[in-house]
């Protein structure tokens, strides 16, 4: 469960972005400002009058706000965030006109009705400092785009401003797809395809036209049909029919997996749209929170539930088990276990904070819940990188 | 009997609470990953037969160069790490510094292919290209990967309390991939106008 909010976060670039914003000198400035109003109030308290316990309750507090106070300030970092995944066409860069945008969309959302595949479009003014190709990643491990084992998902990414160096064009194409989609296809997409109409500053028809190249070669691979496509008499691959929504078509078998995957959505469904924005509320919504938050408290509740029931009661009721007194190692074990629950709770916590800041941070906090959610596929960095 | 199942339930409890099974989730997970590594840098010793005969057909007289990226090539794919060997850091620097030539070897011929415009032009080699671009960046992001794994893994074998299972147990700390040539990194290139 510890692994969860660093995979969502791109990876093994995860750790050492992280290494990078805490050296960043401004915020370590802005972190010793704010400690350093939080040590000012651990003084004064000290000096107020109390049993030790209360001291070490009200410092266990201060250790807690200084993790919030730290992990707020990782959540602030030099690179570019991944946006919130509210649509299909996500336009930061202002190269769409409302229609236009709205237009694509609805060609991506039927394409997706139709095959179950999920293609998004992300134009961003610039990904600097990173690469496109390091951003388009990060984005695509974060919106999981494709459905889960089948991993039909393509993510086109345009950076309008890059620098030539960082490329301003890319295709990042879900592991499913490769075998149609290739590398070299993808850069004749961005090369023949889309950079011609950017070139002369047509960007709604080289995208329009880098869509249709894409779900052309998609077409050639032979994907499962969602369910619904054939009628309200679904096939569901996923083995559950998940109630009033299955009908809307696209909910697989993910919905079971809470925290797995989202749920491949469609607009028109206000079902699909409650449960996005009600994952979205819940913290990292498609990306896997809500189900670590699960498996946090049953992770370490069990254990220590087993504890009490076989450890704590034996000895309350003493002689008896000596097996368990034997050696004198009882207070140890207790000791031990105590420890390894409250670690795990500790860490839980921790993990908990960061990715519900982190997240918030990258608006997913805030997001009013689009119908729109990646279905659980996997990217493993194939794909094209270009230019016009 | 009572006491069997006891100490059974016990033990369970124990070892859970200690991150027993977090090690073997963690441990599994190190060894998927670092089996897609393996995975990507196989790939791209694949595309290299095509790339240098496409590029033979144009630029035959660059051999140095052609020869030196077979020559890395086969010592690249002649050191296979296994997940079993990759608790030696020794097996690994191998590994890596192979891989590293190879990589080293790749990018000068890309830069020999730059001087050969009908080369750049041809379909193949153009499709090559972005193939091995590709790999290139598919082994870069499963490196990442594999170092969040690891890193996921030396965490929980160095912290407290599940140190002290991985003690027990014998789970050490993994090596992990490193910068490559970390001394020519460090030291500022020399840029000379004057030679040519």
């Amino acid at each position: 469960m510890a692994t969860t909010p660093r995979q969502t976060r791109g990876g093994g670039k995860a750790s050492s972005r992280d290494e990078d914003r805490l050296s960043d000198p401004l915020i370590d400035r802005d972190l010793a400002r704010r400690t350093g109003g939080l040590a000012e109030h651990a003084r004064r308290w000290s000096i107020l009058p109390g049993s030790p316990w209360l001291r070490v309750v009200i410092g266990v507090a201060i250790l807690l706000l200084l993790a919030l106070v730290v992990t707020g300030a990782r959540a602030a970092d030099g690179f570019v965030a991944v946006p919130a995944h509210a649509a299909r066409v996500t336009d930061q860069a202002g190269m769409l006109n409302p229609q236009q945008r709205s237009a694509l969309d609805g060609v991506l959302a039927d394409y997706e009705r139709k095959t179950g595949s999920q293609i998004a479009i992300l134009l961003v003014p610039s990904t600097a400092p990173e690469a496109i190709e390091q951003y388009s990643i990060r984005v695509a491990e974060a919106w999981k785009l494709g459905r889960k084992g089948i991993d039909d998902g393509v993510l086109l990414v345009v950076a309008k401003d890059n620098p030539s160096s960082l490329r301003r064009l890319r295709i990042e194409a879900g592991r499913g797809v490769q075998g149609t989609l290739t590398d070299a296809q993808s850069k004749r997409v961005l090369q023949d395809v889309i950079a011609p109409h950017f070139r002369q500053g047509d960007f709604y028809g080289g995208l329009a036209a880098g869509v249709s190249a894409i779900a052309t070669l998609l077409d050639k691979e032979h994907f499962p049909a969602p369910p619904g496509a054939q009628g309200s008499a679904a096939p569901t691959d996923g083995g559950i029919a998940s109630g009033s929504a299955s009908a809307s078509g696209g909910v697989a078998g993910m919905a079971q997996t809470a925290g797995a995957g989202g749920i491949p959505g469609n607009e028109g469904s206000n079902a699909t749209q409650n449960a996005a924005s009600s994952r979205s509320t819940n913290g990292p919504g498609s990306a896997g929170g809500s189900g670590d938050g699960g498996g946090w408290s049953a992770g370490w509740l069990f254990p220590l539930l087993l504890f009490g029931v076989f450890v704590v009661l034996p000895m309350l009721r003493g002689g008896s088990r000596r097996g368990l007194r034997r050696g004198g190692w009882g207070s140890d074990a207790t000791g031990v276990l105590l420890g390894a629950a409250l670690g795990n709770a500790l860490s839980a916590a921790a993990h908990r904070s960061s990715g519900g800041s982190s997240w918030g941070g990258a608006g997913f906090g805030g997001d009013s819940g689009g119908g729109f959610s990646g279905g659980g596929g996997t990217f493993d960095g194939g794909g094209a990188s270009g230019d016009w | 009997m009572r006491n069997f199942l006891a100490m059974s339930v016990l033990a369970t409890v124990l070892l859970s609470g200690c991150g027993y099974n977090e090690f073997q989730a963690k441990d599994e997970a190190v060894k998927a990953q670092w089996g897609e590594v393996v995975n990507q840098y196989q790939r791209r010793a694949d595309l290299i037969p095509n790339l240098v005969n496409t590029v033979k057909g144009y630029a035959s007289h660059e051999r140095e160069t052609l020869e030196a990226v077979t020559r890395a090539r086969a010592s690249a794919t002649s050191v296979q790490v296994t997940p079993e060997v990759l608790n030696n850091p020794g097996a690994l620097q191998k590994f890596q510094q192979a891989q590293g030539e190879l990589t080293n070897a790749l990018s000068r011929l890309m830069v020999v292919a730059e001087k050969y415009p009908d080369l750049k032009a041809d379909a193949s080699f153009r499709d090559l290209q972005s193939q091995l671009e590709g790999t290139e960046n598919r082994i870069t992001v499963a490196r990442q990967r594999y170092i969040a794994s690891v890193q996921d893994f030396n965490v929980l074998a160095r912290r407290f309390p599940t140190n002290l299972t991985a003690k027990m147990f014998g789970y050490d700390v993994k090596p992990s991939f490193t910068v490559e040539n970390e001394k020519s990194i460090s030291t500022a290139p020399t840029v000379d106008f004057n030679k040519k």
